[in-house]
C-alpha cells in the first residue's frame, strides 16, 4: 500500500434502475417502446469514506446496501451518477479500481471446494496481477491475517462456515488493498465467528487500510464503524458516527412496555404516555398494546406510565429498560424496524 | 509488466486451476474418453458393420475414397472434442461459475473475463488433445483403425481450427451469460456444429439447406484436412483453398467474438445479472 | 384399504410434483422436441454416408436388419434409447437427488409406502415417454413417409406397455445402487454404454460377435428395440411378438423385484448409518 491523498470513495448522485420483466425478442425485433415498469434501487447517493476508516451502510434488506457496493466495486453500472473509488472512476477506470480494492462480495460459495486454501488464493493472486515473486510472501501474509496459515493445505470443502468466510476475507487481501468493500461479512456466521472476523475487520484498520461495510446488524455497525450511513429504499437517511446518530433522537433510553386491558379504540393512553416521552412504535396483538418509548430518564418515565395506564383502566404486564441503540435511530427516521 | 502479458499470465493460472480440479474428478476423466466411445463411436462402428460388405466398407469408399471406417470416424472425434471444449469448457463454464457463486468474485478482478474463455480454451484444449491421443489408441489396438504418416501435416489445421474455437466460444458464452437456462441452447448447437462440420460423416449426404453452413465452418475444413492428410481420403475443395478458408474463418470469428463478448460482459454489468441464476 | 388409497393418491402427488419441476424448465420442452428427431435423423445421414452409392451396401444391411427401412430402424433405436435415458437420469437419479438436495429424510419421515418412494417418480415420466414415442411416430410417418397402420401402433404400445415394468424396474435397481454408492454421472455412463454398444439401437445384433449376442440376448432394451421394429416395420403378428413380450415381463417383475429388495437394503445400511442427509 501507498500513501495517498483524497478520500477512499467518493459518490455524487448515485443512481441504479432496474425493469421489471424481460422484454421478448419479438418486442425488440419490432421496436416496440420498453414499457416495463422500472424500479430504483439506488435513488441518488452521496457518499464521502476517508482513508483509513471503517464505513458502515446499515439498512434492511432490499435498501439498496447491496446494489450500492455492487456499483462501487465495478460489478454494476450506475444508471446515473458518479463514483470514485481511490481517486479513480468506476466507470471509466474500472480495471484501475479492481487493482487497488479487494471485495467479499458473496459467502463461502464463491471459492472453490476442490482446491485447497492456498491453492484457490494462488489463482486469485493471478487473476489479480500479483507478480509471481510476491504470491508467496502475499498469500502467506493473508491465510495469517485471518489466522488461516495451519489449514491452508485443506480442502475449502472441509472448511466450517465461519473458516470459509474468512478465507473470503483473506482473498480481498491477495491485492494487499488500499480499500476494501465487505458486503453483509457476518451473515451466516455463529457468535462466535461473527465475532472473530470483526476482529479481523478492526485489524484491516490499523494496517492502514479503509473499509466499507454493508450490514443489517445494527450492533454490528455500532461496534465496528466509525461512521454509519443509514440507508432505506435507495436512499441515505442518516449518515454520522455512531454516538451522534444516537443523539439525534433526543433520547438516552429506550422503554419498551406491553399492556394489558388497553382500550382498542380509545388513543388517550398513547397520547399520554406520548406527553412524557416520545413513542416511536406500537403495535397491537392478541389484545396487548406493546410500545417503544424514548425518553431522557426511565427512571422519571417508568412511574408516570405506571399511572397513565391506571388512568385508563389497563395493566402494564412487561417493562423493559435499554440504551438507545442504532435500531431505535433507524425506527425514529424511518417508522420500521431495521429486522422488518 | 505489459498489460498483455499479464492477462496471459491469468490466463495461464486459470488454465492451471481447471486442470487441478479436473485431475481432482478422475471419473471425469475417465468420461473425456469414455463417452465418445460409447455415444458415437461404437454405434457408429457397428451401424457402419452393418452395411458392409466383404468385411469393408464400400459404400464410405465410394463417397470419400477410404474404407478405413474407424479412421474416419476416430479422426472426426479428434475435432468433435474441439467443438465440445468450445462450447462446454469455454463457454458453459460460466454457467457452472454462476450457479456455485464464484463467477462475480472473478469478475471483480482485474483480469479481463475475456481471459477466461482463453484459460479454459486451454485447459479443455489440452484434456481433450489428451482424450483423442487416447481414442486414436484405442482405434489403432482394438477397431482396426489406420491412419497414415500424413496425420502430422495436419496439426497446424487443428491448432487453427482451436483458435476458431476460441471465437466460437467467445459468441456461445455470451449467449450462456444471457439466456436464463443455457444448457439445451449449448447442448443442441454443439451437436448441430459437430454434425454439420462432417464429424459423424460425410458432408455431401447433408441436406441441401444446411450444406451451404458446412463451407461456412472452420472446422469442416479442419476435419477434412485432417482426413485428406492421415488418410488420403478425397478433399472437398483444393487443399490450398481449404487451408486459406481455415485461416480466414478463424481470424473472422475471434474478432467477431471478441466484440460480442465485449459488449454481452457491457451488459451484464449494466443489468446487475451477474451473481443471477 | 385407507392405506392403500393414501399411497396410491402418494403416487399421483409424486407424479405430480416430478410434472410441476418440469414445467418449469421450459427449455426442456424444447429438447423433448429436438432430440428425438434431430439425433436419429444424424444417425440416417451417417447412414447414407455409409452405404454411399453402394447398391450391394443396402442390400447387406436389408439383409441383416430384415428391413430396408433404415429410417425407422434407427428411429425406433434411438426412441428407446432416449426412454432409457430419460429413465437413468430422472428416476434412476431421483433418490440421490433428493439425498443431495436434503429432501430425502423428509419424505422417510412420511408414513407413504416405500413404494412410492421408490416408483413415484416413474409417473410423470411415463407421459414424456410416451409422448416422445408419438413425436417419433409422427416424424416418420409424416417426414419420413413410413406407412404404419393402426394395427401396427397398436401391436407397438403392447411392446412398449409389457417393457415398462422392466424399464422402471431397472430404473428403481439403478437408484438404489446410485444411492448407496453415490457417482450418479459414472453409473449412469456406464450402464448407458452397456446398452449403445450390445441393444442394438444402430444396428441389428447379428453383426455382434457371439459373446455379444449372448449379452444383448440378457438385456432387457434389446426385446424393446426389436419388439418395435418387428411389430412396425416388418409387420409382425401379435402371436409371433409373444415371446419377446413374455420375456420382458418376466424380465420386468424380476427387476422390480430386486429392485424392492436393493432400496431396503440401502434403506437399513443408511439408517444404520446415519447416511439418509449425507452424501
Amino acid at each position: 500500500m501507498t500513501a495517498a491523498s483524497g478520500p477512499a470513495v467518493e459518490a455524487i448522485g448515485l443512481v441504479k434502475e432496474f425493469e421489471k420483466g424481460r422484454r421478448t425478442l419479438w418486442q425488440r425485433l419490432r421496436r416496440e417502446p420498453d414499457q416495463r415498469e422500472r424500479f430504483r434501487a439506488v435513488d441518488g447517493i452521496d457518499l464521502l469514506v476517508e482513508r483509513g476508516e471503517i464505513f458502515g451502510v446499515l439498512g434492511p434488506n432490499g435498501a439498496g446496501k447491496t446494489t450500492t457496493l455492487k456499483m462501487l466495486a465495478t460489478l454494476l453500472e450506475p444508471t446515473s451518477g458518479s463514483a470514485r473509488i481511490l481517486g479513480r472512476d468506476v466507470v471509466r477506470e474500472a480495471r484501475e479500481v479492481r487493482r487497488r480494492m479487494g471485495a467479499v462480495l458473496s459467502d463461502g460459495r464463491s471459492l472453490y471446494w476442490k482446491l485447497t486454501a492456498r491453492e484457490n488464493l494462488q489463482y486469485f493472486a493471478a487473476l489479480y496481477h500479483v507478480p509471481p515473486g510476491l504470491q508467496k510472501a502475499r498469500i502467506a501474509s493473508a491465510l495469517a491475517a485471518v489466522h488461516l496459515d495451519d489449514r491452508a493445505d485443506d480442502y475449502v470443502e472441509r472448511y466450517s462456515t465461519g473458516m470459509r468466510q474468512r478465507l473470503v476475507l483473506a482473498r480481498a487481501l491477495i491485492p494487499d488493498p488500499e480499500l476494501l468493500l465487505l458486503d453483509e461479512p457476518t451473515v451466516g456466521l455463529d457468535p462466535q465467528s461473527a465475532r472473530d472476523l470483526r476482529d479481523r475487520v478492526r485489524e484491516m484498520r490499523t494496517q492502514g487500510r479503509t473499509v466499507l461495510l454493508t450490514t443489517h446488524y445494527m450492533e454490528e455497525a455500532d461496534q465496528l464503524c466509525d461512521r454509519i450511513a443509514i440507508i432505506d429504499h435507495g436512499r441515505i437517511v442518516a449518515l454520522d458516527t455512531p454516538a451522534a446518530l444516537k443523539r439525534t433522537i433526543a433520547a438516552t433510553e429506550v422503554v419498551r412496555l406491553e399492556i394489558q386491558g388497553a382500550p382498542m379504540s380509545d388513543p388517550g393512553l398513547v397520547a399520554r404516555l406520548g406527553q412524557v416521552g416520545s413513542v416511536a412504535r406500537q403495535e397491537r396483538q392478541n389484545g396487548v398494546l406493546s410500545l417503544t418509548i424514548h425518553c431522557r430518564s426511565a427512571r422519571d418515565f417508568v412511574p408516570a406510565a405506571f399511572d397513565a395506564a391506571r388512568a385508563e383502566g389497563a395493566t402494564i404486564d412487561h417493562v423493559e429498560v435499554v440504551a438507545v441503540t442504532l435500531e431505535d435511530v433507524f425506527l425514529a427516521l424511518t417508522g420500521r424496524e431495521l429486522r422488518e | 509488466m505489459g498489460d498483455q502479458a499479464l492477462e496471459l499470465r491469468a490466463a495461464w493460472a486459470i488454465a492451471r486451476k481447471e486442470l487441478l480440479t479436473a485431475l481432482r474428478y478422475p471419473l471425469q476423466l475417465v468420461t473425456e474418453v469414455a463417452q465418445p466411445l460409447y455415444q458415437f463411436l461404437i454405434p457408429a462402428l457397428l451401424l457402419g458393420a452393418s452395411l458392409a460388405v466383404g468385411g469393408r466398407a464400400i459404400g464410405l469408399e465410394s463417397m470419400t475414397g477410404t474404407d478405413n471406417l474407424a479412421g474416419y470416424l476416430f479422426l472426426g472425434v479428434v475435432v468433435g472434442g474441439m467443438v465440445g471444449t468450445a462450447f462446454w469448457d469455454m463457454a458453459f463454464s460460466f454457467k457452472r461459475e454462476m450457479d456455485v457463486g464464484t463467477l462475480e468474485q472473478t469478475w471483480l478482478s482485474p483480469t479481463r473475463p475475456e481471459t477466461f474463455v482463453l484459460g479454459r480454451a486451454i485447459s479443455g484444449g489440452l484434456v481433450s488433445m489428451g482424450a483423442s491421443a487416447v481414442l486414436i489408441g484405442l482405434g489403432l489396438a482394438f477397431f482396426d483403425a489406420t491412419v497414415g504418416d500424413g496425420l502430422w501435416l495436419a496439426l497446424p489445421a487443428l491448432l487453427l481450427a482451436m483458435a476458431s474455437m476460441v471465437g466460437i466460444g467467445y459468441l456461445v458464452a455470451s449467449a450462456v451469460l444471457i439466456l436464463r437456462e443455457p444448457n439445451f441452447f449449448v447442448d443442441a448447437t454443439n451437436f448441430l456444429f459437430a454434425m454439420i462440420s462432417g464429424v459423424a460423416f460425410p458432408v455431401a449426404v447433408l441436406p441441401w439447406f444446411i450444406k451451404p453452413v458446412a463451407y461456412l465452418l472452420p472446422t469442416t475444413y479442419a476435419v477434412d484436412l485432417l482426413r485428406v492428410y492421415a488418410l488420403g481420403t478425397d478433399p472437398l475443395l483444393d487443399p490450398a483453398l481449404e487451408w486459406l478458408a481455415l485461416g480466414i474463418l478463424s481470424s473472422l470469428l475471434i474478432a467477431v467474438g471478441r466484440v460480442v463478448f465485449r459488449r454481452t460482459e457491457h451488459r451484464m454489468r449494466m443489468r446487475g445479472t451477474l451473481g443471477q441464476h | 384399504m385407507s392405506t392403500l388409497l393414501g399411497d396410491l393418491r402418494a403416487f399421483a402427488a409424486a407424479g405430480a410434483k416430478e410434472f410441476r419441476i418440469l414445467r418449469r424448465y421450459p427449455t426442456l420442452f424444447l429438447g423433448f422436441l429436438f432430440w428425438p428427431i434431430v439425433l436419429p435423423f444424424a444417425y440416417v445421414l451417417q447412414a447414407r454416408g455409409f452405404a454411399g452409392d453402394s447398391a450391394e451396401a443396402s442390400a447387406a444391411f436389408a439383409s441383416r436388419a430384415g428391413t430396408s427401412d433404415v429410417v425407422g430402424f434407427l428411429f425406433l433405436g434411438f426412441a428407446a434409447y432416449m426412454w432409457i435415458s430419460m429413465i437413468l437420469w430422472g428416476p434412476g437419479t431421483a433418490l440421490r437427488t433428493e439425498q443431495v438436495r436434503g429432501s430425502l429424510e423428509a419424505l422417510f419421515l412420511t408414513p407413504a409406502s416405500r413404494l412410492v418412494i421408490l416408483f413415484g417418480p416413474a409417473f410423470s415420466q411415463i407421459v414424456w415417454a410416451l409422448y416422445m414415442f408419438g413425436l417419433v411416430g409422427a416424424a416418420m410417418v409424416f417426414v419420413f413417409g413410413i406407412h404404419i397402420g393402426l394395427m401396427e401402433a397398436l401391436r407397438a404400445l403392447a411392446i412398449i406397455a409389457v417393457s415398462v415394468p422392466a424399464l422402471y424396474g431397472m430404473g428403481a435397481l439403478f437408484a438404489s445402487v446410485v444411492l448407496r454408492f453415490g457417482e450418479v454421472s459414472a453409473l449412469v455412463q456406464t450402464v448407458r454404454g452397456v446398452f449403445t454398444a450390445f441393444c442394438g439401437m444402430t444396428f441389428p445384433i447379428i453383426v455382434l460377435p457371439e459373446w455379444g449376442r449372448a449379452v444383448a440376448l440378457s438385456l432387457p432394451p434389446t426385446y424393446l428395440i426389436g419388439g418395435l421394429r418387428s411389430a412396425l416395420l416388418a409387420e409382425a403378428d401379435l402371436v409371433s411378438l409373444v415371446p419377446d413380450m413374455a420375456i420382458l415381463l418376466a424380465t420386468g417383475l424380476f427387476l422390480c423385484g430386486a429392485a424392492v429388495v436393493a432400496f431396503r437394503t440401502t434403506e437399513r445400511y443408511a439408517r444404520r448409518g446415519g447416511r439418509l442427509a449425507q452424501y
